[in-house]
């Protein structure tokens, strides 16, 4: 390894050239959504069915979709926390209530996938205004605790209160029907397709996957992305240059309902079920896990996020002996990561390939950084 | 009619006043100049002013407008900019960043709905950051993160982000503060490019003398919350008032 990055260090101009040429691409939006569409096209297959790599995970097609859901969810959380520095606990209010709005309306009105997820949406996105209006008045703690409370009063209405509409702890089966009345999600391809994708459920989601990652690279290089990272650093500056900053914050709660919302919905259709412990705190806990693992205010870092937490939960856990021991060695790994690297995984991924392209910076870095920790003596 | 004026402007904070009754009342196309030693009441002059705080008593008038009751943003986009005293910047956007935040604020008003377009693709906003990167000479740093700046750029971003705004009533609050001499030559420069070349209104406060005496139309001086002397530089200079607020003594009581 100390061989090559020696040799990319004194490759001189011509390797500068390509890595800035590099830099320009890789931010560019269709550059991320063909990595999108490229990551939906061998997620399942490398976790699950690919020799060798899928060996070392041990991962199975479910699980992937799984994960694909989840990663919608986390992406929609992070443009929360991660683009506009707001913290909420209660996030699962919008995963649970989509899930449930998305079930109730197969089972009651209309059973279409399409529309069955347009429902758990909408309902997000009505529940995130009601609460936007009373989470918007509150900042910091107060802000996520209070998140985290209605979160946990829509939990227990469903449970008790309202078992009638929710069945409770039982919760909703939802049918499993034609999309568009044609096409059967659980259609499973041959030959290379099939080695890929699996079946049509699989691709529904993953359509909703880069859908979802495209919306929000454009919404990051909007306006609305330069102004939300600037009410995250300083809101007091935000509002005296002019903006907003309520309807800006607003926006970007209903923009994240909506998406967790998706996730929801979604997740009504993959498991053809909606439940209780979707409403749970214990979900809104892992989504910040999720998210700050993985690298919070990036792209990649809540899918990684994701990844490695149901990497645990779902492979880890099935270890001999180890396995009971899933969720302690979670917690070490987040640990770890997150006390080294404040930027999560991504963050120190980042950080290694710009290591590789210029060890000597790195030198630096580090004594830098050694220094930072020797007192100076200081000037007193 | 002023620009700006004041009447009878007080603030209280529990019993402490820090404001009391203060008239001011600025011309457009004047640089005024507020001093007063530290503690005089001229930063709750600014923020009560431009919206941060509300006045216990009194009134506001932005030309013609009440501003007493609105927030911070409203007082913005009727044409009030502000720079602050310790740079208020946006650290971990770059330069230009910083600089198009307020562009926006500027070209859309303080709340537009626009998500799904590129924020390349506006234009008059683009036009407008560059153009203000020349003025304060950050373009060669266009693209660095603002908390990387040394300290006396990241005071010229500020003041930056406060033209972005387009501003016809630019408050200032101690621009020159920790910069270098050539820096502060700079700084006074452009204040009077603004006042000539922008036709911009600026309310100075101000700790260097010098540049106060040198750039101000006229001065006012607030000492213990109380406005005790306004005029022109040759005025102020000589008003006993300031002086003795300046130089000691007589405020034992």
């Amino acid at each position: 390894m100390s061989m090559d990055t020696i040799r990319n260090s004194v490759a001189g101009d011509s390797s500068v050239l390509s890595w800035e040429t590099w830099n320009r691409i890789k931010h560019t939006e269709r550059f991320v959504f063909l990595s999108s569409v490229l990551f939906v096209l061998l997620f399942s297959y490398a976790f699950g069915r690919a020799p060798v790599i899928s060996d070392v995970f041990k991962g199975y097609h479910g699980l992937a979709m799984t994960i694909l859901i989840w990663s919608i969810f986390a992406l929609g959380f992070n443009l929360l926390l991660g683009q506009t520095g707001l913290l909420s606990f209660g996030h699962a209010m919008f995963f649970g209530t989509a899930s449930y709005a998305a079930a109730l309306f197969a089972i009651h009105v209309y059973n279409e996938p399409l529309l069955v997820v347009l429902v758990g949406t909408l309902a997000a996105v009505a529940l995130g205004v009601v609460a936007a209006l009373i989470l918007l008045r509150l900042h910091t703690v107060y802000f996520s605790i209070v998140a985290l409370a209605i979160a946990q009063f829509l939990y227990f209405l469903a449970r008790e209160p309202l078992v009638e509409i929710t069945k409770g702890i039982n919760g909703l089966d939802v049918k499993r029907v034609p999309l568009l009345g044609i096409v059967e999600l659980d259609h499973e391809y041959s030959g290379l397709v099939g080695a890929l994708l699996v079946n049509n459920l699989y691709i529904f989601i993953g359509v909703f996957f880069v859908a979802v990652v495209a919306l929000i690279t454009r919404i990051r290089k909007s306006p609305y992305g330069l102004i939300f990272k600037a009410i995250r650093e300083n809101e007091t500056r935000t509002a005296f240059v002019g903006l907003d900053v309520w309807r800006y914050k607003f926006a970007a709660f209903i923009l994240s309902a909506a998406i967790v919302g998706l996730a929801g919905g979604l997740m009504a259709v993959n498991t053809q079920f909606a439940g209780v412990e979707r409403l749970y705190w214990s979900v809104s806990g892992d989504i910040v896990v999720m998210t700050v693992l993985g690298g919070l205010g990036s792209l990649a870092g809540p899918v990684i996020g994701t990844f490695v937490f149901f990497y645990f939960k779902g492979i880890v856990n099935g270890f001999p002996t180890l396995g009971n021991y899933w969720l302690l060695l979670l917690a070490l790994s987040f640990t770890a990561v997150v006390w080294v690297y404040p930027d999560g995984i991504w963050g120190m991924l980042t950080d290694f390939t710009a290591a590789l392209r210029d060890p000597k910076g790195l030198v630096a870095k580090a004594k830098r950084r050694l220094a930072s920790l020797v007192p100076t003596g200081g000037d007193r | 009619m002023a620009l700006l004026e004041t009447r009878g402007l007080t603030k209280e904070f529990g019993g402490l006043t820090a404001l009391s009754d203060v008239d001011i009342a600025v011309e457009e196309g004047e640089l005024v100049s507020l001093i007063g030693p530290n503690g005089a009441g001229k930063s709750t002059l600014i923020n009560t002013i431009t919206g941060q705080l509300s006045p216990t008593e009194g009134d506001v008038y932005y030309a013609g407008t009440d501003l007493v009751g609105m927030k911070p943003f409203e007082i913005a986009q009727l044409g009030v900019g502000r720079s602050f005293q310790t740079a208020s910047i946006l650290p971990e956007l770059t330069v230009r960043e910083n600089i198009q935040v307020a562009s926006f604020a500027a070209e859309h008003g303080s709340f537009r709905v626009n998500f799904l377009r590129h924020r390349d693709s506006f234009d008059a906003v683009q036009e407008q950051t560059n153009e203000i990167l020349q003025t304060i000479d950050l373009d060669s740093k266009a693209d660095m993160d603002a908390q990387s700046l040394p300290y006396g750029d990241k005071r010229r971003l500020e003041v930056a982000i406060g033209l972005a705004t387009d501003p016809d009533l630019l408050f200032m609050d101690e621009p020159t503060a920790g910069m270098s001499p050539t820096e502060t030559k700079m700084t006074v420069d452009l204040i009077g490019d603004l006042l000539a070349e922008w036709g911009m209104t600026i309310f100075l406060v101000e700790h260097d003398m010098d540049i106060v005496f040198d750039v101000s139309d006229r001065i006012f001086t607030l000492h213990q919350g109380q406005l005790i002397a306004r005029g022109t530089p040759v005025e102020i200079r000589e008003h006993p008032a300031v002086r003795e607020a300046y130089l000691g003594g007589g405020d034992g009581a």
